[in-house]
């Protein structure tokens, strides 16, 4: 009898234990952002200021770049690989975009372009690493000197002035239809987050991206493609950065070749911390955009309390550090 | 377990930091409810530029007792992370802004948004396109720029090879230096061949450097060169140095750092012209105090260009140019 009851309560306790995991697992990357938010506000300075709707309107705003870039990114690295092009695919979509304005394309054109330019070059880092067998770091290396260098070479070696279109007024913070509230482009960013949380949750396509980023072999074995897989989902990726670029030219009213240099490394920080693994098969997109504003809320605070800018990147090297340490200790506790 | 208390203990001590810092924060501005807070953000934080620009805007506001917030985008002369900075501190209801814009369009949003919220805005150092600012305080770079090609071709006695280096594009003062000094040249020393026009140093001392070292690898004859600003100049300094040519050609550069005051002394620059950042940065404060307080103020205002040499290195004004009384 006693034995029993002993396992008994082992089992609740056990019950008890995985359900408090369950509901750490699920709030952990909340945490994170109800902390950031909890230490703004509660700085007297900035107190009444931070959580005033202008101000979550202007985070919202600049948020869409990187949020966009973490969209396609998310797919990437839970299909265990990583795409460091993506700073300079952004770049790249901008002067194509600026380029088209102002080679007389109409806007929406212009804005097709740049999204087309994006997926090309995502494209081509799908094929390059299925078809040369190459690993995503150094296809993706090469590609971030190479969109680069283009977007630079195409806008002769300086930012392109576009006359101001209806493209510039996507990212704009008071948007002109007031009824919009937020800046259209903080809309579009909400939009593709939701649809792609779909996809990867419950579309076939989803699922076999899980399944080869958790065990390539196991993958192929089950019949699934993969080099098709990973194609798109590199050029998913890379039309997400097609679209970040045009919100980027929206944003800074020319296409500039050496904007958001380093960037990608924010998209992949966003993901990281969101819980996507850089080894593959684990990330979720709410995860990532969680990640996303954490670093946006982060900045904006900072900047807000007017502290140094070593302070704030200090900050965020930590808090990169602390949110994937408190990730693997999670995983630990649940094998 | 154990790992979660000691993520738990760091936590804590983030925490505490951070309610640290904002206590020091808080004790000079307890009684600030009445200051005055202007925000000053230059284009970047590390060049000593910009320094003597907070020196400048530092004395003006303990003058005129209003505090100022200084910060710069994160990443030097990244203009998507300058339209960021400005839009937090309008968030932040600062009353005023004094902005040296990275790009004089990119810039002119985020500075209607401001205008739009009630917040004043002094441009200083370089143009901005439209009429949102109140007051422009900059030098006359174009000015500048003549003042360089005039030394070269003083020096060079109207004729020689030389190199003129761009600094980046896009940005507009450097641009205007570059106009100046090849106006000058090409209408005063017709003699004067321009080997290179068109290279760009790019934003950092190292990305300037490598510039140098290859264009000097290519033209080992050159005689003369100019760069038109601080981080190209000392780039440039440091490959004519490692080539040892240094000394051995004209060089005229631009801004001063204590870097390129110890190669005027060497004899290894020829001249640098100067402009006053301290007198930027005052200038730009004061006159943001001044409307805010509801007095009449100028709508440009031009603070001046020197060309330094190592004859003249040592008057009271050209020192003071070229040292400025940095934060103490």
């Amino acid at each position: 009898m006693k034995t029993r009851s002993k396992i008994l309560i082992a089992k609740e306790k056990m019950k008890d234990k995985s359900r408090v995991q369950m509901l750490l697992n699920w709030l952990g990357p909340f945490l994170g952002l109800i902390l950031v938010l909890i230490i703004f506000s509660s700085i007297p300075e900035v107190q009444d200021r931070f959580l005033r709707i202008s101000n979550l309107k202007s985070v919202a705003t600049q948020s869409v770049i990187v949020a966009l870039g973490a969209l396609g990114m998310t797919f990437v690295i839970i299909s265990g690989g990583i795409d460091l092009s993506a700073a300079s695919n952004i770049a790249l979509a901008s002067v194509i975009t600026a380029f088209a304005i102002n080679a007389g394309f109409s806007p929406v054109l212009a804005l097709f372009f740049g999204v087309l330019t994006g997926g090309m070059v995502g494209m081509v880092n799908g094929a390059l690493i299925t078809s040369l067998r190459l690993v995503p770091f150094i296809v993706t290396l090469g590609m971030l000197g190479i969109a680069r260098g283009v977007a630079k070479w195409i806008a002769g070696n300086q930012k392109i002035d576009a006359p101001l279109t209806w493209v510039n007024e996507l990212m704009a913070k008071s948007p002109r239809p007031s009824w919009l509230l937020m800046a259209p482009g903080v809309w579009i960013m909400i939009l593709f987050a939701v649809a792609m949380a779909v996809i990867l949750r419950y579309s076939v396509f989803g699922r076999h991206v899980f399944a080869i980023g958790s065990n390539e072999a196991t993958a192929r074995l089950c019949g699934i493609r993969i080099s098709r897989t990973k194609i798109l989902v590199y050029t998913i990726a890379g039309l997400f950065c097609g679209l970040s670029g045009v919100m980027e030219f929206s944003r800074l009213t020319v296409g500039d070749p050496t904007v958001a240099v380093g960037l990608e490394l924010d998209i992949i920080a966003a993901v990281v911390i969101g819980g996507g693994s850089l080894s593959g098969g684990a990330g979720s997109i709410l995860g990532s955009m969680i990640g996303v504003f954490i670093m946006a809320f982060l900045r904006n605070g900072c900047t807000m309390m007017g502290w140094p800018n070593y302070i704030q990147e200090i900050i965020i090297g930590a808090i990169i550090v602390a949110a994937v340490a408190l990730d693997q200790i999670r995983h630990r506790q649940a094998l | 377990m154990k790992i979660i208390k000691i993520v738990a203990v760091l936590f804590l001590i983030f925490l505490f930091t951070i309610s640290c810092g904002s206590g020091e924060n808080k004790s000079p501005g307890a009684d600030a409810e009445s200051l005055l807070e202007i925000a000053v953000i230059p284009k970047g934080t590390t060049h000593e530029f910009w320094k003597s620009i907070h020196a400048g805007a530092q004395q003006a506001a303990s003058e005129t007792e209003v505090e100022i917030l200084w910060k710069g985008p994160q990443k030097e002369d990244d203009r998507a992370q300058q339209i960021t900075v400005v839009e937090d501190f309008i968030s932040r209801g600062v009353d005023g802004i004094v902005l040296a814009p990275l790009d004089d369009r990119a810039l002119m949003r985020p500075v209607r948004d401001a205008l739009r919220e009630r917040i004043p805005v002094v441009i200083i150092d370089s143009a901005l396109q439209g009429e949102d600012f109140i007051s422009f305080v900059a030098t006359d770079n174009y000015q500048g720029g003549v003042l360089a090609g005039r030394r070269m071709g003083e020096l060079l006695l109207g004729k020689g090879d030389i190199f003129m280096i761009r600094y980046q594009a896009g940005s507009a003062s450097t641009t205007k230096r570059e106009a100046g000094f090849l106006d000058t040249v090409k209408q005063e020393f017709p003699q004067i061949n321009l080997l290179v026009q068109d290279q760009y140093a790019g934003s950092t001392t190292e990305t300037a450097y490598q510039l140098a070292e290859n264009l000097l690898n290519r033209f080992p004859a050159v005689e003369g060169i100019f760069c038109p600003n601080e981080s190209s100049t000392f780039g440039t300094l440091r490959a004519l140095q490692e080539a040892r040519m240094a000394g051995k050609i004209v060089f005229i550069g631009f801004d001063s750092s204590p870097k390129l005051v110890q190669g005027l002394r060497d004899g290894h620059i020829q001249g640098l012209v100067l402009q006053d950042p301290v007198k930027m940065g005052y200038l730009g404060v004061r006159q943001m105090v001044s409307h805010l307080r509801g007095q009449p103020i100028e709508k440009k205002i031009d603070t001046g260009v020197y060309m330094v040499s190592k004859e003249n290195m040592e008057d009271p004004q050209m020192r003071s140019l070229l040292i400025p009384e940095l934060l103490k």
